[in-house]
């Protein structure tokens, strides 16, 4: 589903993804840790197509992210570490305007829109703007705009910042079944307990290299995630 | 603690002036100069030189009749109401609405503090818009009546009380702005309709100013006397510029005492009026089939909403089409006068008259440049259509559509009112409406280019892209220049050279503007959707 060839960007002097390489097959949900500041966020934002990278190749379904970017936006989402949306727009105007540029028939949107929004509890806010929304909501909100189309890869940037225990167990539920048919998960954390318990694999970048990845045993053995990465981080 | 807030704001305000956002570093010292130098001589050329015009006008007949404080009363005002309708629309959103709110406050800030940089801000451009005007009437003034120390200090003055008057003036406004939108849900209409009254009477004094600047002048001694005893505070007002000490006195000590007041309420207020929600009633989500859109009719709809959700967006870059729109009514409402003005052209220049309307259509329609803040009014939302499966070409061609939907059926019914009124030969009419009309898509262009080049996405309250912004900047007075430039070369070559076809010079500007219209498309779907993709 996503492949990451040798990806390379450089802020100045300073590389903050050193040749990076990385395969996620459809039904994975992989994990990415690293400190802050590591090539985490850039190495989403690369994938996505927001972030114009120096060297390597990003293929998403076999499709370039560089030379065909639209159809690769078309199967994924991307949740970013900030949900910064349209404030001036009601919630269920993102949500119809992100479902429009996806080509979401009006049933299938609706059907969608009722499911997620009910299960995080945000329906009767929805004809609210967004700018009365607090962090949660508009987090709660982003995650139902990347849910719409049915993505088949799925790229979120610490999904469970400022949700709340119920909102955050019901995303992981979500995560679970949308790889449970076929698609595809890459998404950063700082929680090391969720990542262990969630992520059938994992990555761990440190000053943008990748130093460790592959399955969850493969990476941590009989130590807890935890205990591997502070001791990869003073390595 | 003050200095630092203070800084900050004017480093927001003057961004674009010190750091480049293409090249992420800041200008060189020469870079810097250039940008101010640029700014300095649209300001003082374009809008100082008209005033200066009307000074000169004003200033010797009125000196000579012995009532030199009426005109410096007169333009004072003038100058008090051009920096009250400079700041008008932001200062209620540069007080109260910016980004950073909750960082200050819940930093160990006196909110006096937080309301003295910001009442910087509104000060700033208030002493801006109202300089253009006194301090040229003061300096005309010194010209035409000579300088001693009481003058020159009384035109000092003059200045800084007009610009403490702007300031109170604004806040008070801004004050009962913010107390009505707590209340209010529609509050971005609202602010509009309650703006436009005020440009509304604003246009309605200046088009009467003409016949009562002629019956001031030519009654100056009359009127002076009438004012002196009616509004004798009026009276003190123009005494000041004349040097009086005691009216210096007087309204020095007056406006501070206003000004401080201002400030303590504020501060006093700033917090509840920061902070309060939204009163409006909530909404209740009711379900229902949504209509499917294609990709740029969203698009489009989104653009719309941006636009229609801010009154400082609508007020400051929409302006230019109901403008237009308000110009084709009084085309055809007072057509007899309109027509009354061709016969003070000559009739050798009477064939210029299509490229004369033109010109005017172009001028007003350039003061609507909606698309040029809408790149750096993304700010924190660019990762949405950056990631989104569109292209940045559709992105931006929706940004320019808003535009042209709101300009061109302006531009064309102001176009049928001259039409109307010219009765030109069926050549000249179609001439005539293709420069409009490509003068219009060209205007699109190029406040797409400059939103584009000058993108700033890092600000914390949005009057800096729509109001303070560099690609606003280039957007109105290029329009304006451009426009003068089209109307200026067909009279300078009658001048120099001897009277040509209008018609063969609209053919001539039509294929000059289609050229740059080709140019411009290709710069931006190459360069310019390659500059949004690396914002």
């Amino acid at each position: 589903m996503l492949k990451i060839e040798h990806l390379t960007k450089t802020y100045g002097e300073k590389k903050a993804v050193d040749d990076l390489s990385l395969h996620i097959a459809p039904g994975e949900i992989y994990g990415f840790i690293g400190h802050n500041g590591a090539g985490k966020t850039t190495t989403l934002r690369s994938i996505i197509g927001i972030q114009q990278f120096d060297q390597g190749e990003i293929r998403i379904a076999g499709r370039s992210i560089k030379t065909d970017p639209i159809e690769c936006k078309k199967i994924m989402a991307y949740i970013p570490d900030n949900p910064d949306l349209y404030e001036f727009m009601s919630g269920i105007k993102y949500l119809n305007f992100v479902a429009d540029i996806y080509g979401v028939s009006p049933a299938a949107r609706q059907e969608r829109i009722r499911r997620y929004a009910d299960r995080f509890e945000l329906t009767q806010d929805l004809a609210q703007p967004i700018a009365s929304y607090s962090h949660g909501m508009k987090q709660k909100l982003a995650i139902i705009a990347a849910w719409i189309h049915q993505p088949r890869l799925l790229l979120m940037d610490e999904p469970f910042v400022g949700l709340d225990p119920k909102a955050a167990h019901l995303l992981k539920e979500m995560m679970r079944e949308l790889c449970d048919e076929g698609g595809a998960i890459f998404f950063s954390t700082h929680v090391l307990e969720v990542a262990e318990k969630l992520c059938d694999k994992v990555a761990i970048i440190k000053q943008g290299q990748l130093i460790r990845s592959g399955t969850m045993d493969e990476v941590k053995g009989d130590d807890s995630l935890e205990e591997v990465f502070l001791e990869l981080e003073e390595e | 603690m003050l200095g630092i807030l203070v800084k900050k704001q004017l480093a927001e305000v003057f961004r674009t002036y010190f750091y480049n956002e293409k090249k992420k570093k800041a200008r060189s010292k020469i870079g810097i100069i250039g940008w101010f130098l640029f700014f300095v001589v649209i300001m003082v050329g374009v809008l100082g030189g008209m005033f200066t015009m009307l000074s000169y006008v004003m200033a010797g007949p009125m000196i000579e009749a012995g009532v030199g404080w009426l005109y410096l009363a007169l333009m004072g005002l003038l100058a008090v109401l051009l920096g009250v309708f400079g700041s008008v629309f932001n200062t209620y959103g540069s007080l109260y609405m910016a980004k950073d709110n909750d960082q200050l406050l819940a930093m160990p800030i006196p909110n006096r503090y937080i309301i003295t940089a910001r009442l910087m801000n509104v000060y700033l451009m208030g002493l801006l818009y109202s300089a253009v005007v006194v301090v040229p009437a003061v300096i005309v003034y010194w010209i035409e009546a000579g300088i001693s120390l009481p003058v020159v200090v009384g035109g000092l003055v003059l200045i800084l009380v007009v610009s403490l008057m702007d300031l109170v003036l604004s806040c008070v406004l801004g004050w009962v702005v913010a107390r009505i939108s707590v209340k209010l849900k529609h509050r971005s209409y609202i602010t509009v309709i309650i703006s436009l009254a005020f440009i509304g009477g604003y246009y309605f004094f200046y088009f009467k100013a003409a016949d009562l600047l002629k019956e001031l002048i030519e009654n100056a001694l009359v009127y002076g006397e009438k004012i002196k005893g009616a509004a004798y505070g009026m009276y003190l007002f123009g005494c000041i510029g004349e040097g009086d000490w005691v009216a210096m006195a007087i309204f020095t000590v007056i406006m501070a005492a206003a000004a401080l007041i201002c400030g303590i309420v504020l501060s006093r207020t700033f917090l509840s009026m920061a902070t309060t929600a939204d009163a409006g009633v909530k909404t209740k989500y009711r379900e229902k089939l949504a209509r499917q859109s294609t990709v740029s009719g969203a698009l489009l709809r989104k653009e719309f909403g941006r636009f229609t959700a801010s009154a400082s967006y609508m007020l400051n870059c929409g302006l230019g089409a109901l403008m237009t729109l308000l110009m084709a009514g009084f085309m055809l409402i007072k057509a007899d006068m309109v027509r009354e003005m061709f016969v003070i052209i000559p009739q050798e220049y009477q064939s210029i008259l299509p490229v004369v309307f033109s010109t005017v259509i172009a001028l007003c329609a350039s003061m609507s440049d909606v698309c040029a803040p809408s790149v750096s009014l993304e700010g924190k939302n660019i990762w949405i259509p950056q990631s989104l499966p569109v292209t940045a070409w559709q992105v931006l061609c929706a940004k320019m559509k808003v535009q042209l939907i709101l300009t061109l059926p302006t531009v064309l019914l102001a176009g049928i009112s001259a039409a109307v009124l010219m009765k030109g030969s069926p050549l000249s009419t179609a001439l005539f409406f293709l420069v409009s009309i490509l003068f219009t898509v060209l205007m699109t262009l190029v406040d797409m280019s400059a939103g584009i080049r000058f993108a700033n996405l890092t600000w914390t309250n949005e009057i800096t892209p729509v109001k303070q912004g560099l690609a606003v900047f280039i957007a109105l007075f290029g329009g304006w220049i451009l426009a003068a430039v089209y109307g200026g070369v067909l009279i300078l070559i009658d001048w120099k050279i001897g009277i040509i076809s209008a018609d063969l010079y609209m053919l001539a500007a039509a294929a000059v503007m289609l050229l740059a219209i080709l140019a411009l498309g290709r710069w931006l779907k190459t360069r310019g959707t390659q500059l949004f993709e690396e914002l």
